[in-house]
């Protein structure tokens, strides 16, 4: 209607239709902008603040010692993923197969459901389960604090897993089957085999969401300034808890200890998103 | 054909079939069940507080008073929730109205308008600021932001509007140092990438042939957006920004730095107060005896009914979505 009555109307309207046009698309555009806006802005600062603190003993050395630095945090983070990324990897990947390939169809759909459930949990209250489950038994510990990652990780892998693995033509299964190779070979060597980048990206984006989480850490971890390398027995460091917990110390020099775990942080998590996004991003626009 | 060794091999694979798929069914049942005893934790965990107070009068009492010793010698213990509620409930509001115009209307840039090779790398950059860790915006706004936003949107509307609105004016000679809509301004930042993805999924799913047949009676490209596009996607994109809303609520550790844990309701956005997942935060490590980790694990219980039902909402409402793309 709009349409008709435009066309009946002399050419001034037209002409107001067409500068309407013009603002519209200029305020879509600044909204664009402003989405990618934060993400330079944030980069830019904290490289910024970081750059004069990025010495060798930052790297190398640990909270206690005369010149202090984070190693323990930084091998604290690695180990704790690390674990929950052994714990849930398996778990993930064949629990994302059993959905996918065998579930019947209510089960899968239920499962799904708990699952999208699971990925929507605050990070906090997967973190007060944990504590409340594991350090009583192991205490505060970098066990718990795997743990704890672990719950957090293992929608992100099951739920990957089970969408890549349905993108796989049934026609590849079938080719496998008709030549009498045993479903659950057929299933690990061919279905699996096929997926495997896709499943590899789960793992990848369970990863960077590890190392970035801070609350559960918070209760199970806690954090030390010991070197403690391997110790999954006692309190463990991590990254995301030195920048917590320097991120309102007065001293300067510990919130430049701060900047500058964030920004090896930000540039772990950028690089593991940018190598398995960029790829993504361009087959869904293709 | 009855080849023995035919026979036997068929036999093996039945066999080891169906155990296979049982190792499978342990893997996924493991993380349903999870989801259940987590649940069962937290109710029976946050049983010893019910023991003392009702939740109808933990939702609604705004004071958290624990254990202080009376003059008669007896110990007073309140734990209310309404503060916290009200933190969450104001930040997370303040998130989505900033972040979603924004976010919608960057995603109608990046589906309608954008070309190609500049489309791609956009979207791409706006996926990369969901992979920050949510510790360094809190540290980026306590070092930086939250003073810009001090010095500049914050002081416009104290100055303009806050003037004769109560809940929106702030003291000028001494501005706090933390406030509710700081972080709720952070918050915005850190939902937005979500908004603009799963709203980008949405616009492209509209079928390109509604936006041809309005076009080519003659509508411009904004009309078009206007009267079909945003009207077909009108589902998705609320759905959108629910998941967004789910994100904000539950977001703990950026909020817990800027927030400023101050007691209470703040009387104006522009003063500190608290939110759910900041009070757990800040007390779970000084909790002592079962009612005050019951309260926190109260505490936890509400959000966690609260993202329940957001998720379920979302999930209803993109479900009678996908039907309308199914007719259309």
């Amino acid at each position: 209607m709009n349409v008709r009555e435009a066309l009946l109307q002399p050419r001034s309207l037209d002409r107001r239709r067409a500068r309407t046009d013009t603002l519209m698309l200029r305020i879509f555009q600044v909204a664009a902008f402003l989405s990618v806006l934060p993400l330079f802005a944030l980069v830019f600062y904290v490289t910024l603040r970081a750059l004069p603190w990025l010495t060798p003993s930052f790297f190398f050395n640990n909270p206690l010692d005369q010149e202090k630095g984070v190693l323990n945090a930084i091998v604290g983070s690695l180990q704790m993923t690390g674990l929950a990324i052994l714990i849930t990897g398996p778990i993930g990947i064949a629990g994302g197969v059993y959905l996918s390939e065998f579930a019947p169809k209510r089960v899968a759909a239920i499962s799904e459901f708990l699952i999208d459930i699971m990925l929507g949990v605050p990070s906090i209250v997967a973190g007060i389960f944990a504590y409340l489950v594991l350090v009583p038994i192991l205490g505060p510990s970098g066990w718990a604090g795997s743990a704890a990652l672990s719950i957090l990780t293992l929608p992100i892998v099951i739920r990957t897993t089970q969408e890549v693995m349905r993108l796989v033509p049934a026609s590849i299964r079938e080719a496998s089957l008709a030549l009498g190779v045993p479903v659950w070979r057929t299933t690990l060597y061919v279905t699996v085999r096929t997926a495997l980048p896709g499943v590899l990206t789960g793992l990848v984006l369970a990863t960077s969401r590890g190392l970035g989480e801070t609350a559960p850490l918070l209760m199970t971890a806690r954090g030390t300034n010991a070197e403690n390398f391997f110790d999954f027995g006692t309190t463990m460091n991590a990254m995301p808890l030195v920048i917590y917990r320097y991120s309102s110390a007065p001293d300067e020099s510990f919130q430049g200890q701060a900047w500058a775990t964030a920004f090896v942080l930000m540039a772990i998590a950028l690089l593991l998103n940018v190598v398995v996004r960029w790829r993504t991003v361009n087959s869904r626009v293709a | 054909m009855t080849s023995t060794g035919f026979d036997f091999s068929r036999q093996r694979n039945a066999s080891a079939d169906p155990l296979f798929r049982r190792i499978l069914a342990v893997a996924a049942g493991a993380a349903g069940l999870l989801l259940l005893v987590l649940t069962g934790y937290l109710i029976a965990y946050s049983a010893p507080l019910w023991a003392i107070q009702s939740p109808i009068s933990f939702l609604t009492t705004p004071q958290w008073i624990t254990g202080i010793d009376q003059a008669d010698g007896s110990t007073l213990e309140i734990y209310g929730a309404a503060s916290m509620i009200f933190g969450t409930a104001v930040s997370s509001l303040i998130a989505v109205l900033i972040a979603a115009p924004i976010g919608i209307l960057g995603a109608v840039y990046l589906v309608e308008f954008a070309p190609r090779r500049l489309a791609v790398p956009l979207a791409f950059l706006v996926e990369l600021i969901a992979a920050i860790p949510s510790v360094i915006f809190g540290l980026w706004a306590v070092g930086d932001l939250s003073l810009r936003l001090r010095d500049s949107i914050e002081w416009w509307i104290a100055s303009s509007i806050g003037q004769i609105v109560p809940w929106l004016s702030e003291d000028p000679a001494s501005p706090s140092s933390s406030t509710v809509f700081r972080a709720g301004f952070l918050l915005a930042i850190m939902i937005l990438p979500m908004i603009v993805a799963v709203s980008r999924e949405f616009l492209r799913s509209v079928p390109i042939s509604l936006r041809e047949g309005y076009i080519g009676m003659g509508a411009t490209r904004w009309e078009a957006i206007r009267d079909v596009v945003l009207p077909t996607a009108r589902t998705g994109l609320v759905g959108a920004v629910m998941l967004a809303l789910g994100r904000a609520i539950g977001e703990t550790i950026a909020v817990t730095m800027v927030i400023g844990n101050a007691p209470g309701i703040p009387s104006s956005l522009f003063l500190p107060g608290q939110s759910i997942a900041s009070k757990i935060a800040n007390n779970i490590g000084e909790a002592s005896g079962p009612i005050q980790l019951g309260a926190l694990v109260s505490l936890a219980l509400t959000l966690f009914l609260l993202s329940l039902t957001i998720s379920l909402v979302v999930r209803l409402s993109l479900r009678k979505f996908s039907q309308i793309t199914a007719v259309s």
